[in-house]
């Protein structure tokens, strides 16, 4: 699609367009989350609400074959702020 | 203006990045969280023995070191026995 | 800017503050800076058991810097303020490139 008709010329256009929306956050530490996004700055500083956290955690004793065994850990929040400097990426919402 | 002014003269817990917990009388910080402490011990914890305390001096610790400073009630402090403590250390800060 | 004056707003109320320590704080947000670290009032920390060291603490500052999340009290947000301040802060950086 022609950017004149997204709206879209840099990459913080594409989280703007997210707004209100449901996104999907990839942080540090094997962590991610999903939630309505409400704000955001140029750290990628977030403000979301209904938020689900799933972590990762990696047990190297858990498996028999050395490949270890990844246990998920789910959680919500309700209305959480997340610093930028923890994010790797932000995904919007699919569109249809 | 979120400082560390209230704590002058007061005898602080610091917590470091690295996880290190030090007790000491905060003598004077400045705009990058530096910080100087007086009189300051470090508190070891482990699991197998109670905490153990290590005379330190004067301190100065550069501020991006740090990750918590906090206010010591000295009547609960006191009440405290260290030696009866068993604890793990505080987890170091990841991805800081 | 946008951020810290959101938690300006959040001021007396209290907070959950998550650490990149795993440390989970809560207390009452007393202040904040443009760093965004954070003073908490009344502080008491998850799983106090397994985290005794910081017992005769009861308030304190946290660096910024060390901050992962902060739970925020969703009654005190207004989400659709905070949409059109987004929305005009993105606006006037675009401007000034």
């Amino acid at each position: 699609m022609d950017s004149s008709v997204t709206g879209i010329q840099e990459p913080f256009d594409l989280i703007r367009l997210s707004l209100s929306e449901r996104v999907f956050v990839k942080l540090r530490g094997d962590r991610e989350l999903t939630g309505i996004l409400h704000a955001y700055d140029g750290h990628m500083n977030l403000i979301m609400s209904d938020v689900e956290e799933t972590i990762m955690i990696v047990d190297p004793d858990g498996a028999t074959n050395g490949q270890g065994v990844v246990n998920v850990a789910k959680r919500k929040m309700e209305m959480l702020f997340v610093r930028g400097d923890s994010v790797i990426l932000v995904s919007p919402p699919a569109r249809t | 203006m979120s400082s560390l002014q209230g704590y002058v003269d007061r005898r602080v817990l610091l917590v470091l990045q690295d996880g290190r917990a030090i007790v000491g009388v905060l003598a004077g910080f400045d705009q990058k969280s530096n910080i100087v402490l007086a009189d300051s011990k470090e508190r070891v914890y482990s699991i197998d023995e109670g905490v153990e305390e290590i005379p330190l001096g004067l301190y100065l610790v550069k501020g991006e070191m740090i990750c918590l400073v906090g206010e010591i009630d000295e009547e609960i402090d006191k009440s405290a026995d260290l030696a009866t403590i068993r604890a793990e250390p505080i987890p170091p800060i990841r991805y800081g | 800017m946008l951020i810290f004056s959101v938690f300006k707003t959040l001021t007396d109320q209290q907070v959950t503050v998550e650490l990149k320590n795993d440390l989970s704080i809560t207390g009452v947000l007393k202040s904040v800076d443009q760093f965004l670290n954070i003073r908490l009032d009344n502080i008491k920390v998850a799983d106090e058991t397994r985290h005794p060291h910081m017992m005769a603490v009861k308030n304190c500052f946290i660096r910024g810097s060390v901050v992962r999340y902060v739970q925020l009290p969703a009654e005190h947000v207004d989400t659709q303020l905070l949409e059109d301040a987004t929305r005009r802060e993105a606006m006037n950086q675009n401007k000034r490139q």
